[in-house]
């Protein structure tokens, strides 16, 4: 079922047995998951089914600290959410990542790698992905030359991805959620507030405005916060009418630790022997989505060096060529012109594809220069933290505040990560790294362009002891009954792949869970 | 320099020892030929090995002069095929990666051994 929330009363109240706040990658996801069961389920989208600029606007935030990219730019805010607009990267994270790391400051979650396996592969197909395998063996794909670069080193590892279409949630399985008989989407339906008991025990309901300031009540035994990680802190810390610091933030833990993915050009690789070496497991054939590998420094060399999870992707390029990061390549404009692109029914290169051709040189015979650009976890950083703007948006809310903080280990991974690959392929002759100046500096001083990937993580992270976490192993806020956390906000840490394949797991493991509680 | 006689002959036997001929210029002898062809210059080619050279001995005052590298880099030669009493620069270059003999010139992580050729490299004439 569906209805457009503008067209409800004001002072209506919804009922039902669960409500989810969010139409993204996390919400949809529980939603079809209880679709065809017992339950009432309420799904409330702030948007509508296409992107609308006066809806975005709401996303808009301040950005105090490090430079970032637009908020309201950086996320979608209509059914689909951030899947409206992501790239399809997928990837596993590691049994390393979800450890308490002793030189890892607030490191460690309460759930481990093994308990995410079985829901890792039902995600699989949810995200069009191919095998849930992730092993480098296993996608030789009959070529021979499709084989891990430093394959006896115990320093690095290949880590391998997988390329959803991408999956556009918001287009895939709309109709599955609008025609399901128990689970009821409004769109248009923005919530402000959510509204806990006296006694600040459970939920009671959420409070929804449109922008005509009606307002209307959804009513349920269970509530699952699905918005994007910036949104899920800014509503708990904007739903302080009666606990003064906002919901769930009784020890002062909700909006902190946000954390990115640093995706920055970092290195360059040239080789002994241009003819002979093998890269073609490395290489990114994005329209036909054949799986590729990065390098991985080895949990048991992010041991020994006492550094943060990382990788490397390894593409053929000229050194002369303009490297960028991810914030600069991709800006505002790109992300409107494949919007814009996709709209049109794929016609013609894709905008990403031509931008990066005006950027590079034409290579003639076998590279013999690789460009090397990381992609790595940020430390967990409680100074690293979303709060509440003194600017508040049309329907009244307060805006997001983004104070983005990094740490002297962030830098120093990143850089250790170059050294050690540097004498790896020394050492099997398999050619030279160089670092990038700006990665030569102290640990302290960042480039203009420090660049994230878009991967907003964090912000309610998940621990055993609500004095580290603002949600338990089971995404359940601790100290409410009945409010529960899906999305990217509840990660401990970062790990070093892209978000969305992991968030779909843990989205589906929150929903077995809500399924056992009745 | 400080090469020992028979470091000296380990080194002549393979022809990479040099012997001092100030007709070749600051130092650098025909005989340097193999010592100051580091692997790297089939990587980078000759510009840019030179210039890691001519860095690589800005940052090192006492490893300024052809003699003073020559020695560093025989000093830094270790033992490996008994018959011959030695093993190759190349097999020297990867020791030092092994080890972890590694320094950051311009950027590049390279050997302590080939970083040091190039340096020597940049001293022969262009």
């Amino acid at each position: 079922m569906h209805t457009d929330a503008r067209t409800l009363p004001n002072g209506t109240v919804l009922e039902a047995d669960l409500c989810i706040v969010g139409a993204g990658a996390s919400g949809i996801t529980i939603a079809r998951e209880l679709s065809n069961t017992n339950l009432k389920v309420l799904l409330l989208e702030g948007g509508g089914f296409d992107f609308d600029p006066q809806m975005q606007e709401l996303y808009r935030g301040e950005i105090v600290g490090l430079p970032y990219y637009p908020l309201q730019a950086a996320a979608e805010h209509y059914f689909g959410g951030t899947t409206m607009h992501w790239a399809g990267f997928c990837s596993t994270y590691d049994a390393i990542d979800f450890d308490k790391r002793d030189w890892v400051p607030h490191s460690g979650w309460p759930i481990r790698r093994e308990d995410l396996d079985p829901f890792y592969a039902r995600a699989q197909p949810i995200l069009d992905l191919r095998q849930y395998k992730y092993e480098p063996a296993d996608w030789k794909n009959g070529d021979s030359d499709r084989v891990p670069l430093l394959g006896d080193s115990p320093a690095f590892t290949t880590k391998m991805w997988q390329f959803s279409p991408p999956t556009r949630f918001g287009t895939k399985y709309r109709a599955e959620i609008v025609n399901s008989p128990n689970v009821h989407l409004y769109t248009h339906a923005n919530v402000v507030e959510v509204e806990p008991t006296d006694g600040l025990t459970a939920v009671q309901t959420v409070r929804v405005r449109g922008f005509d300031g009606k307002e209307f009540r959804a009513r349920a035994r269970n509530f699952v916060l699905a918005c994007h990680t910036i949104q899920n802190a800014r509503l708990l810390l904007a739903s302080n009418s009666k606990a003064r610091s906002g919901l769930g933030n009784a020890n002062d833990l909700v909006g902190r630790y946000f954390m990115e993915h640093f995706e920055m050009p970092s290195a360059e690789l040239a080789v002994t022997n241009p003819s002979t070496i093998k890269t073609k497991l490395y290489e990114l054939d994005y329209m036909k989505g054949t799986p590729r590998g990065e390098l991985a420094l080895s949990p048991t060399a992010q041991k020994e060096h006492r550094v943060l999870h990382g990788t490397a992707s390894v593409e053929a390029g000229d050194p002369t060529d303009q490297v960028q990061s991810t914030f600069q390549f991709i800006d505002s404009a790109m992300i409107t012109a494949v919007r814009e692109w996709e709209k049109g029914g794929k016609k013609g290169p894709h905008p990403i594809g031509v931008a990066a051709a005006k950027l590079s040189h034409p290579i003639s015979g076998p590279p013999r220069f690789y460009h090397l650009t990381t992609r790595q976890e940020q430390a967990p950083n409680p100074d690293s933290r979303v709060t509440l703007s003194s600017e508040k948006d049309a329907l009244g809310m307060p805006r997001a505040k983004l104070d983005w903080r990094v740490t002297e280990l962030d830098k120093r991974s990143m850089r250790t990560f170059y050294e050690v690959l540097g004498r790896e392929v020394g050492r099997t002759d398999t050619g030279r790294v160089q670092i990038r100046d700006w990665l030569l500096g102290d640990d302290k001083t960042w480039p203009s362009f420090i660049s994230g990937g878009w991967h907003h993580m964090g912000t309610t992270r998940m621990s055993a002891d609500p004095k580290q976490g603002v949600v338990d192993a089971n995404c359940k806020v601790h100290g409410l009954a009945n409010l529960y956390i899906g999305g990217a906000s509840v990660y401990a840490t970062a790990g070093a792949v892209n978000p969305t394949l992991t968030l779909v797991a843990l989205s589906l493991r929150l929903a077995d869970h809500l399924k056992a509680l009745t | 320099m400080t090469v020992d006689r028979r470091r000296f002959l380990q080194l002549a036997t393979l022809g990479i020892a040099g012997v001092a001929d100030s007709a070749c210029g600051r130092g650098v002898s025909r005989g340097d030929a193999a010592l100051a062809r580091p692997q790297l210059l089939a990587m980078l080619g000759p510009e840019r090995v030179r210039q890691l050279g001519a860095h690589y001995r800005a940052a090192r005052p006492s490893e300024g002069s052809a003699d003073a590298l020559r020695t560093a880099i025989s000093n830094g030669h270790r033992i490996r095929i008994p018959l011959l009493g030695i093993g190759s620069l190349d097999d020297q270059v990867r020791d030092d990666f092994a080890a972890g003999r590694t320094v950051r010139v311009d950027g590049w992580v390279l050997s302590v051994t080939e970083a040091r050729q190039a340096a020597l490299f940049s001293l022969t004439p262009a």
